[in-house]
């Protein structure tokens, strides 16, 4: 360098000097800028933030949700239904024994034909129409006796089967490592195959993020969160109904990009 | 500007204020420095050129009288001389008008040759020594500049940070990002700027004493001349 400036310097003024200063630090600094510039657009699409904090939710829960809350409330009309149908019931009951003494007491004392008919009548028809009411307080007592039979078996699978959703989520979450191309917004829907041992035997992405890598990321971390074997505890029939295939989707939520 | 995009250029663009200005002021400073260090090589290379060819033909035996007319008539067609040539004229003029009259003192006249030798001398040492003290400034001052520019980001960027509902990495990093950057112009301002003021220097100090070492030779030729008449 200083060779090849003693070269260029030979005879030279002193502002000749200086115009090849500001000429040689303007292209060192073009140089560096552009050196800094390339790699950096390329840089921008690999920043990797490492998945500490995952949103992995089950899809099912809403819905479920749904189906619980509606029998409670079938319940409680219900039950107010039942026991006002009773209530009526006891009344009918006593109306009639007086209306049968009364007619007795009425028969034998005026033995008018005409009124017996219409009493007969009259009693006929009452027996008739509290035979129905009766018929129909049965059927629903009977009805909401099944409702709210469904309701407790429903609520206590429910809990049992939402610790057990929470439980894979958990497992989830911890084995899933996101790719540098995950962002904001981008979901994946799998659905989990189980055994009732815990093990998983299939997945399928139902919903792909659009992003290969992501959706790969997200089976592996699948495989790698089996087996479950807490389900082993579950009882079989809750397995049957809601763990024989479970969806899930992941979505990071807490990423920047 | 991209949101997502995380390059240099969009992270000083969205840089504050103050970080920008500092960055502003580092990239001046850089600029400068690099024109003084290409200055400066340029002109001390061309010194060090100068004073040997000059050496080369002082020693080569050539009569002093007429070299001295040479060199001045040189430095009156371009109209400004360098380097150790000054010195020499200075000296050599100084030894004829004293020596012109015949009262004068031996001693006198050596007196009065190395004093416009040693003036000469030291114009010379000034003229070396010019924009290296800039570039000392550089050097020492902006990694200092670039840190207040980091401490301020940080600051900045912390403090956005308590008024956020969730800390991620995500949430500072940007941010902490972009106040580093003060702090790498600064570093890539000072560190050319300490190894040529270094150089530099060092390169001076070298002419300086090349240049003695020849006043004192040339005075030593002088003197044997005043007093062996």
């Amino acid at each position: 360098m200083g060779w090849l400036l003693s070269l260029l310097s030979s005879s030279m003024n002193k502002s000749l000097s200086y115009g090849i200063g500001v000429i040689g630090s303007l292209c060192v600094h073009a140089l560096v800028l552009s050196v800094l510039m390339i790699p950096s657009s390329q840089d921008t699409k690999s920043i990797i933030i490492q998945p500490q904090y995952i949103n992995a939710k089950l899809v099912q829960l809403a819905p479920k949700k749904k189906i619980v809350s509606k029998p409670k409330k079938i319940k409680s009309n219900s039950a107010i239904k039942k026991r006002e149908k009773q209530r009526r019931l006891e009344l009918a009951k006593a109306k009639q024994k007086k209306a049968d003494e009364l007619k007795r007491a009425q028969a034998d004392l005026e033995r008018e034909e005409e009124r017996l008919d219409k009493l007969k009548r009259e009693r006929l028809e009452r027996e008739r129409l509290a035979e129905l009411q009766r018929e129909q307080v049965a059927a629903e007592f009977a009805q909401a006796l099944a409702d709210e039979q469904v309701l407790i078996n429903v609520q206590e699978g429910e809990e049992e089967a939402n610790s057990y959703r929470q439980l894979i989520q958990q497992r989830l979450s911890e084995n899933w490592s996101r790719p540098p191309s995950a962002r904001r917004g981008m979901e994946t829907l799998i659905r989990l195959q189980l055994v009732p041992t815990g093990r998983v035997v299939g997945v399928t992405v139902l919903k792909s993020s659009g992003d290969s890598a992501f959706d790969r990321s997200v089976e592996q971390a699948a495989f790698k969160a089996a087996p479950f074997v807490e389900l082993q505890q579950m009882s079989p029939s809750l397995f049957e109904k809601k763990f024989r295939e479970v969806d899930v989707s992941f979505s990071p939520q807490d990423l920047r990009l | 500007m991209n949101e997502d995009n995380l390059s240099i250029l969009a992270l000083v663009v969205n840089a504050s204020v103050l970080v920008q200005a500092v960055m502003g002021i580092l990239f001046i400073a850089s600029v400068m420095s690099w024109i003084m260090i290409v200055q400066r090589g340029i002109f001390l290379s061309q010194a060090q050129n100068n004073f040997r060819a000059f050496e080369d033909t002082f020693w080569s035996g050539v009569d002093l009288a007429e070299y001295y007319q040479e060199l001045t008539q040189k430095a009156k067609d371009i109209g400004t001389s360098d380097g150790i040539e000054n010195v020499f004229r200075a000296g050599f003029r100084e030894f004829n008008r004293l020596s012109q009259s015949d009262k004068v003192d031996p001693d006198a006249v050596m007196e009065g040759t190395d004093r416009a030798m040693r003036v000469a001398l030291s114009r010379e040492d000034e003229k070396l020594g010019v924009n290296l003290p800039f570039l000392a400034n550089v050097a020492s001052v902006s990694p200092y500049i670039g840190l207040l520019g980091t401490v301020w980001g940080i600051m900045d960027t912390v403090r956005g940070l308590g008024m956020m509902q969730q800390a991620t990495l995500a949430a500072v990093a940007p941010g902490i990002s972009e106040a580093l950057i003060p702090t790498a112009m600064g570093l890539f301002a000072a560190i050319p700027a300490v190894i040529a003021y270094n150089r530099y220097a060092a390169k001076v100090e070298g002419i300086n004493t090349s240049y003695e070492t020849f006043s004192d030779e040339f005075s030593s030729i002088l003197h044997r001349q005043v007093y062996s008449r």
